[in-house]
């Protein structure tokens, strides 16, 4: 946990993530040493309190601030890949 | 993808230059956007960020940098909070300019060795057929 939250890197391809760490960068790591893609990689931050609602999930890391795949800011612009975000965790989230 | 640096990347070139060489590129890159930021550019400024972001993400893609995920995995963090983020490793321009000066003195001194180190093969190699042409005089001589 970091403070309220827990900090997550999904891999929308593989359909897997890193969970639990300081930065999104160190879960970067470890997901890209095992094979994933940079491309592949989206930062969020989970909220438990908040589980089952809008509100678990935020889009927010430094790693996503990708323009070069139409991403300028911290945040998830295009509404499929956030899709395909919410896929991952709910898949793999089921209760907290 | 919409890379700037496409030719960059499809021609292979970048991953042809050593860390040293990709490091001082990237912190041309950094160096452009402080500047722009600290003239209150912000446009211009975002548009090195960037530029500098894309080199990072290439050099982090490069296979021989396998190694050195975890410091490129970081600096692209440390980059990120500084121009987009609230600065809360306290970043300044002076501290990201002194990260990036010894790369860009390695990556001269790497390429003044190999640069010395191929007259010295050229000279060599001059010699060796100066010998070559002085044996056969000899031997032509003595004929």
């Amino acid at each position: 946990m970091f403070g309220n939250f827990v900090k997550v890197v999904v891999d929308i391809k593989k359909g897997i993530m890193a969970v639990d760490a300081d930065m999104h960068v160190d879960l970067e790591k470890l997901m890209l040493e095992n094979g994933s893609e940079q491309k592949d990689l989206w930062g969020i931050n989970l909220y438990p309190e908040f589980f089952g609602t809008e509100n678990f999930i935020e889009y927010d890391s430094m790693i996503n601030i990708r323009p070069w795949q139409n991403n300028r800011s911290r945040g998830v612009e295009d509404e499929n890949i956030r899709k395909k975000i919410v896929e991952v965790v709910e898949k793999l989230v089921k209760n907290v | 993808m919409n890379f700037q640096h496409k030719n960059l990347l499809e021609s292979g070139r970048w991953f042809e230059m050593n860390i040293f060489e990709q490091l001082a590129n990237i912190g041309v890159e950094v160096g452009r956007a402080i500047n722009w930021k600290n003239k209150g550019n912000q446009e211009y400024s975002r548009l090195a960020f960037e530029r500098s972001l894309e080199l990072l993400y290439f050099t982090i893609e490069d296979k021989k940098n396998r190694d050195k995920l975890g410091e490129l995995c970081r600096l692209k963090e440390v980059l990120g909070d500084y121009f987009m983020g609230e600065n809360q490793y306290k970043s300044s321009a002076e501290n990201l300019n002194k990260y990036f000066y010894p790369f860009n003195y390695a990556a001269r001194v790497i390429s003044n060795n190999e640069l010395l180190k191929s007259v010295k093969s050229a000279q060599k190699e001059y010699q060796e057929n100066l010998v070559i042409k002085a044996n056969s005089i000899s031997d032509l001589l003595e004929r």
